[in-house]
């Protein structure tokens, strides 16, 4: 492929990740990255933004900022929110062309359109994500990537059979848990033999009073493939609760601080001991004691705990005082963070830091952890097949039906 | 069994705390192999569905049927197919129910909805795939094997030109998530239209994927090879190269 005459956007949408696997990026020529210095708009990266509450409208801002992004599009299904981001986008460059819309599919089908970032409520990640994919976008996907076990594998063959870099959208992996993460890989722990987390709680059933639906609020395309039921405030309200009048709080959007905050701990963890590549084999359910608690066996041995009684949150369990050889630390591949890592790999269709298949183990994590304590007993999980071993009453929570009319 | 809480369920609506029905949560735990104590909360969930109780309260009966139904509340939940607001929490507990008799429901009302309720039940039969021959007592959830036989992919087949483009584009969708060889055979015959070429591609490529990891080689490049003689876009051109590749 002759890069000189081949453009910018037949580049990204056409090439796969191929070119990372043969051991060196593909970079794009500087006529057409522009180094260091403020590409014109027709070199840039042209983005849109899914989702522009709380983390949405601080992606927004973040992408916005970036001199090698030009943003084009914001879609919310709150009248209000998405005129508020065009209002912000138009702002920033000084014109009215920032489109604002109501249904992400109209996004999608906008050609001019590179990547999109997402950060709608959990229960509408994976179908996204699958859309834009299908559509030739690249994107990147707010923490937690999935709601249920079953979505994993079909984002990282979606994402694999178009080519396209799917980032997930941590950034506390890298940017908190530097400290502990560098003490293991760098050998001053020792032989690691397992972490534990401390994060919860479960996200429970919403069964919250009807009241009259705002009009600017889209009710049909904010519920999407959850399962109908009454506006109410505190259902959908998106701050940061897991306990009560927030969606994050509700199974049918959320699986709580397991997978709010677990898909940064998780995260945090299995880079710290270095299981980013794995899923666990079996999740053992401690039932004795105050409180519940789990064991997550890695088929390495690794060993992750869940809330175990006299442990700290990242606490590691190691052999100090052993000679252990350091490791160089996997990290982003560009400065300036976890979404500077996606718009590098955009550029170059390396893997990003967060990609898809590492995303959905370290969700594989929170969903196992979730099951085993909603069914409180312990499981052997096939990750290869996306099934629990022998355990026909956990492979019923692997997934959940969708609303007509989404097809996952 | 607690008698109160299914009194509780009886007139269980939007604004009640979900509390009242904890009894019922735990049941579904504490009955985990007491046969006769599960069948009866199972007995007593499927005739939530048939009274006049509330919505809300079907609603949690059919969440707890996705987790202990069988065989026995097909028949509640398949009646409720064709209910607009139903259907979907029908489909919620029958779509993972492994029974094959979830299934034959499931065809048995297609014909009988349309709209969205259509696509409702053509997605959950793409999601179940074929079902066994017979349901193993122990082991795997049968579905998730994909085709042994069953009437899911001659059923898509039909609706692959329905009047409804929505449904017509659910059936090619659907049949990408079969992935079977049937499904593939159904893909290859179906009629491209400017409306459907591309929804057909991609459901071409998803199956084909699956016949790959099936071992099944041949029928996976061939479905390639068919996909790059017109290719809809340079996006599933690029994948159908890919695809022949990784064929070998």
């Amino acid at each position: 492929m002759n890069l000189q005459k081949t453009s910018r956007r037949d580049f990204i949408k056409t090439t796969g990740l191929a070119a990372a696997a043969i051991g060196f990026p593909t970079i794009l020529p500087s006529s057409v990255r522009g180094d260091g210095q403020t590409p014109p708009p027709s070199k840039r990266i042209v983005m849109a933004g899914i989702g522009l509450g709380n983390m949405g409208g601080g992606d927004l801002g973040v992408f916005l900022d970036k001199p090698d992004v030009q943003y084009v599009a914001v879609c919310d299904v709150r009248k209000g929110v998405r005129n508020g981001a065009k209002d912000r986008v138009d702002q920033h460059y000084g014109n009215t062309d920032c489109k604002a819309y109501g249904d992400f599919r109209e996004v999608l089908a906008r050609d001019d359109i590179d990547a999109v970032h997402i950060a709608t409520p959990d229960h509408w990640h994976a179908l996204i994500v699958l859309e834009a994919c299908r559509a030739g976008k690249d994107v990147f996907c707010q923490k937690p990537e999935t709601l249920t076990l079953r979505e994993g594998p079909l984002l990282v063959a979606t994402a694999h059979r178009y080519g396209r870099v799917v980032s997930g959208g941590s950034q506390r992996v890298r940017e908190d848990y530097m400290d502990i993460v560098t003490k293991c890989w760098h050998g001053k722990l020792g032989t690691i033999k397992s972490i534990n987390v401390e994060v919860g709680p479960l996200s429970q059933l919403c069964n919250l009073p009807p009241k009259p639906c705002p009009e600017d609020m889209d009710w049909e395309m904010w519920l999407g493939p959850a399962p109908w039921a009454p506006y109410n405030p505190g259902r959908c309200d998106g701050n940061f609760s897991t306990s009560g009048n927030s969606w994050r709080s509700y199974s049918d959007y959320s699986g709580g601080g397991m997978t709010d905050w677990g898909a940064h701990h998780f995260g945090g963890a299995t880079y710290a001991v270095d299981v980013r590549e794995l899923q666990p084999k079996e999740v053992i359910y401690h039932a004795e004691g105050e409180h519940p608690h789990l064991e997550f066996i890695f088929p390495n041995g690794m060993i992750i705990t869940h809330n175990q009684p006299g442990k700290a949150n990242m606490e590691v369990t190691g052999t100090p005082g052993e000679t252990i050889a350091p490791k160089e630390i996997p990290g982003y591949k560009a400065k300036g963070g976890i979404t500077a890592d996606f718009i590098h790999c955009v550029k170059t269709r390396e893997k990003p830091f967060r990609d898809i298949e590492l995303a959905i183990n370290t969700m594989s994590v929170c969903h196992l952890g979730g099951i085993a304590y909603r069914l409180q007993k312990s499981l052997q999980w096939d990750a290869a097949r996306c099934q629990f071993i022998g355990d026909d009453e956990a492979n019923r929570l692997v997934d959940r039906a969708r609303r007509e009319p989404w097809q996952l | 069994m607690s008698d109160q809480a299914f009194e509780a369920l009886n007139t269980y609506d939007w604004g009640v705390e979900p509390k009242v029905l904890a009894p019922i949560d735990e049941a579904v735990i504490k009955t985990r192999g007491d046969a006769a104590a599960r069948a009866e909360l199972e007995a007593h969930l499927a005739a939530e569905l048939q009274s006049s109780a509330p919505r809300a309260a079907k609603d949690y009966a059919c969440r707890q049927l996705r987790t202990i139904g069988t065989a026995s509340s097909v028949p509640a939940l398949a009646a409720l197919l064709p209910d607009p607001d139903l259907s979907h929490m029908a489909r919620y507990a029958l779509e993972r129910i492994p029974d094959p008799a979830a299934s034959a429901a499931l065809r048995e009302q297609l014909p009988k909805v349309s709209g969205k309720l259509k696509i409702g039940i053509i997605s959950s039969l793409g999601t179940r795939g074929e079902d066994l021959a017979a349901a193993p007592a122990t082991g795997p959830f049968g579905f998730l094997h994909g085709a042994h036989h069953g009437g899911t992919v001659p059923l898509l087949r039909t609706l692959l030109t329905d009047s409804d483009p929505a449904v017509a584009k659910a059936a090619i969708h659907a049949l990408g998530v079969v992935g079977t060889p049937a499904a593939s055979q159904a893909l290859a015959s179906a009629q491209s239209t400017p409306g459907t070429q591309t929804a057909i591609a991609h459901a071409t490529l998803a199956c084909a994927e699956k016949l790959l990891a099936a071992g099944k080689k041949r029928e996976a490049k061939a479905d390639y090879e068919r996909l790059l003689k017109n290719p809809p876009s340079k996006l599933i051109q690029s994948a159908a190269d890919r695809g022949v590749q990784a064929c070998g």
